[in-house]
C-alpha cells in the first residue's frame, strides 16, 4: 500500500514539474513574442522555447577538451536539482523562505560553475559577471528581513496566511516589492541587467554547455521563471491569485508583459552600470530594512 | 520555539561538546549541499583554460599536480567548515568556522603562481583579518551582555542585542568578502581551477545565508 502511495506521490510530483516547465516555457516564449512585437519583428512563435529544449534534448552530448569533469556535467543537472527543489520547496510545501533563497543563490554557483568548468574564455567571463552581478541578491535577503519584520515568519505558508488577514503586503511594503522585481527584471532574458549572457561574450557562462546539457539548462529556466513569478505573487499579492491556480495564471501573464516591455524598451547596461545599479537599490532596501527594525 | 517560523522544521540538537548542532529543515539542506560539493571538489580535475595570445597559436592554461594537491585540500577543509557552520548552534564556534573558511579561501588561490592572483589573495587576506575583530568582538559582547552564546537559548527570549548584531553581520561581511569588497575578491574568480574556486563561492553565499538565519533567530 505505501509502495502504491510513493508511486503516485513521484508521479504527480513529476507532473507538477512538467506543468511548471510548460507554462515557464511559454510564458518564457511569450516573453520574446512581445520583445519582438515592440521592435517591429512578427518574433517566433510563442512555443519556440518549448521547440528549442526538445531539440537539444535529443541531440548528443560532447565534452570540449578544456572542460573539467565530473563538474561541468554536474552544474548542468544541479541546475534543474536546484529548481525542482525550488518548486516543491516554495509552491508545492509552502516551507521556508529562506531555503527558497538558498536554493536560489546556488543558481549563481550554477552559473559560475558552469563558466568556469568550461575552459572556455566566454564562459569564464560569463561566470566572472555572474560574481560580480551577486549584488543582485543582497535586495533579496533585505526583502526577506523586510518581511520578516512585517510577518514574524519566514514560512510562505504563514506569510499567505497573513495576507488573508491583513490585505496583501504589497501595498504596506512597496519598496520591496520593487526590489524583488527588479530582481525578476534581472533574471528575465534579454533583461538590462543579463549581463551574464551579454552577446559580446557569445552566450556568456552557457557558451560551452550544448546538446542535452542546454537543454536541461532550459527546462530548469523555464521551471526557474515559473517559480519566481509565483513567489512574487504569493509574497506580495497573497492569496487574492495564489488560492486559484487560473488566477495565478493570469497573474504570471500580466507580470511576463511588464517585466517583457520593460526588456524590450531598455538596452542591455554595461557591468558597471548593471552592479551599480543594484547595488544602489540593494542600499536602498537595507536602508529601509534598518528603518523598519529601528521604529 | 522562535528558529521554526525561520528555518522550517525544528529536529532537535547534537551535544557535542560545547559545539551544539542542531538540525531543521533549512541546516541540514544546507549541509548536505556544502557536503555534496566538497565531494564533487574532490572528484573533478581542474580544466584547461584557454588564453589568447597574440601573435602565437592559443595557450592551456593547467593547474600542475602539485599546485592541484594542495587547492584541493584547502577546498575540502572550506567545504567541511562550510558543512559544520550550517549546522552550528553557538555563536562563537561560527565565528571559529566563519575564520577557517576565510583562511581556506585564502589558502585556495595562494598557491596559483600568478601575480594578480596573489595580490587579489593579500588583499583579501588583510580585510578577512581585520573582520575577525568585529566577528569575534560581537561574539564577546553578546556573551557579556546575555551571559550565553547559544543560539538556541538566544532565540527563546529577547535580550535587545540589534547593535551586537549589526557588528557580528560586518564582520561575516568582510570575512567571506561579500559586495562592498568584491574588489579584493573579485581577481581571485578569474584564476584556473574551476571546483576550487567554485568552493570560495559557495561558501560565501550559504554562509551569508545562515548568517540571516542567525540573525532572524536571536533577539
Amino acid at each position: 500500500m505505501d509502495a502504491i502511495l510513493s508511486i503516485k506521490y513521484i508521479i504527480g510530483a513529476l507532473s507538477y514539474t512538467l506543468y511548471a516547465f510548460i507554462i515557464g516555457g511559454l510564458l518564457l516564449g511569450f516573453h520574446r513574442k512581445i520583445v519582438a512585437r515592440v521592435q517591429s519583428r512578427p518574433g517566433p512563435p510563442i512555443i519556440q522555447y518549448l521547440i528549442h529544449t526538445f531539440k537539444f534534448y535529443i541531440k548528443e552530448i560532447t565534452f570540449p577538451i578544456t572542460a573539467g569533469n565530473p563538474l561541468y556535467l554536474f552544474v548542468a543537472l544541479m541546475d534543474i536539482m536546484v529548481w525542482m527543489s525550488a518548486l516543491f520547496v516554495g509552491v508545492v510545501f509552502e516551507s521556508s523562505l529562506l531555503i527558497l533563497i538558498g536554493l536560489y543563490v546556488l543558481q549563481k554557483i550554477v552559473e559560475h560553475g558552469c563558466g568556469l568548468s568550461s575552459g572556455s574564455p566566454y564562459g569564464k567571463l560569463g561566470g566572472v559577471r555572474s560574481v560580480f552581478s551577486a549584488a543582485a541578491e543582497v535586495p533579496l535577503f533585505a526583502v526577506v528581513g523586510i518581511i520578516y519584520v512585517i510577518t514574524h515568519s519566514l514560512m510562505i505558508g504563514d506569510i499567505i496566511n497573513y495576507q488573508a488577514i491583513n490585505g496583501p503586503i504589497l501595498f504596506k511594503l512597496p519598496f520591496a516589492a520593487f526590489a524583488f522585481f527588479i530582481l525578476l527584471v534581472s533574471k528575465a532574458p534579454k533583461s538590462p541587467f543579463g549581463i551574464v549572457k551579454d552577446k559580446c561574450i557569445v552566450s556568456g557562462y552557457l557558451t560551452e554547455h550544448f546538446g542535452t546539457l542546454e537543454s536541461i539548462v532550459l527546462i530548469s529556466e523555464a521551471v526557474a521563471w515559473f517559480v519566481l513569478l509565483w513567489l512574487f505573487i504569493a509574497l506580495f499579492i497573497g492569496p487574492v491569485l495564489i488560492s486559484s491556480p487560473i488566477l495565478t495564471l493570469i497573474g504570471m501573464v500580466v507580470l511576463t508583459f511588464i517585466i517583457s516591455m520593460i526588456c524590450a524598451i531598455t538596452p542591455l547596461l554595461t557591468p558597471n552600470h548593471s552592479v551599480m545599479l543594484q547595488i544602489l537599490i540593494a542600499s536602498l532596501t537595507v536602508i529601509d530594512l534598518l528603518y523598519r527594525v529601528i521604529h | 520555539m522562535f528558529i521554526d517560523p525561520i528555518t522550517g522544521n525544528f529536529y532537535g540538537y547534537i551535544p557535542f561538546g560545547d559545539i551544539v548542532f542542531y538540525l531543521t529543515d533549512f541546516s541540514v539542506i544546507a549541509f548536505l549541499v556544502a557536503l555534496f560539493f566538497t565531494l564533487v571538489v574532490y572528484l573533478t580535475k581542474p580544466e584547461k583554460q584557454l588564453e589568447a595570445q597574440i601573435n602565437d597559436f592559443d595557450k592551456f592554461n593547467i593547474v600542475s599536480l602539485k599546485e592541484l594537491k594542495i587547492r584541493r585540500l584547502m577546498a575540502i577543509i572550506c567545504g567541511i567548515s562550510t558543512a559544520f557552520a550550517m549546522l552550528t548552534g553557538d555563536l562563537f564556534d561560527y565565528a571559529l568556522f566563519l575564520a577557517v573558511i576565510g583562511i581556506s579561501n585564502i589558502g585556495i588561490v595562494s598557491a596559483v603562481k600568478k601575480e594578480w592572483v596573489l595580490n587579489a589573495a593579500y588583499q583579501y587576506g588583510i580585510i578577512a583579518m581585520i573582520s575577525s575583530l568585529p566577528l569575534f568582538g560581537a561574539a564577546g559582547l553578546i556573551l557579556a551582555k546575555t551571559g550565553t552564546l547559544s543560539i538556541l537559548e538566544l532565540s527563546k527570549t529577547a535580550h535587545d542585542i540589534f547593535y551586537q548584531k549589526i557588528i557580528y553581520a560586518v564582520g561575516m561581511v568582510g570575512e567571506t568578502g561579500i559586495a562592498p569588497f568584491y574588489a579584493a575578491k573579485a581577481e581571485m574568480f578569474k584564476a584556473p581551477g574551476a571546483p576550487y574556486i567554485l568552493m570560495i563561492h559557495l561558501s560565501s553565499l550559504l554562509i551569508i545565508i545562515r548568517t540571516a538565519e542567525i540573525l532572524l533567530s536571536i533577539h
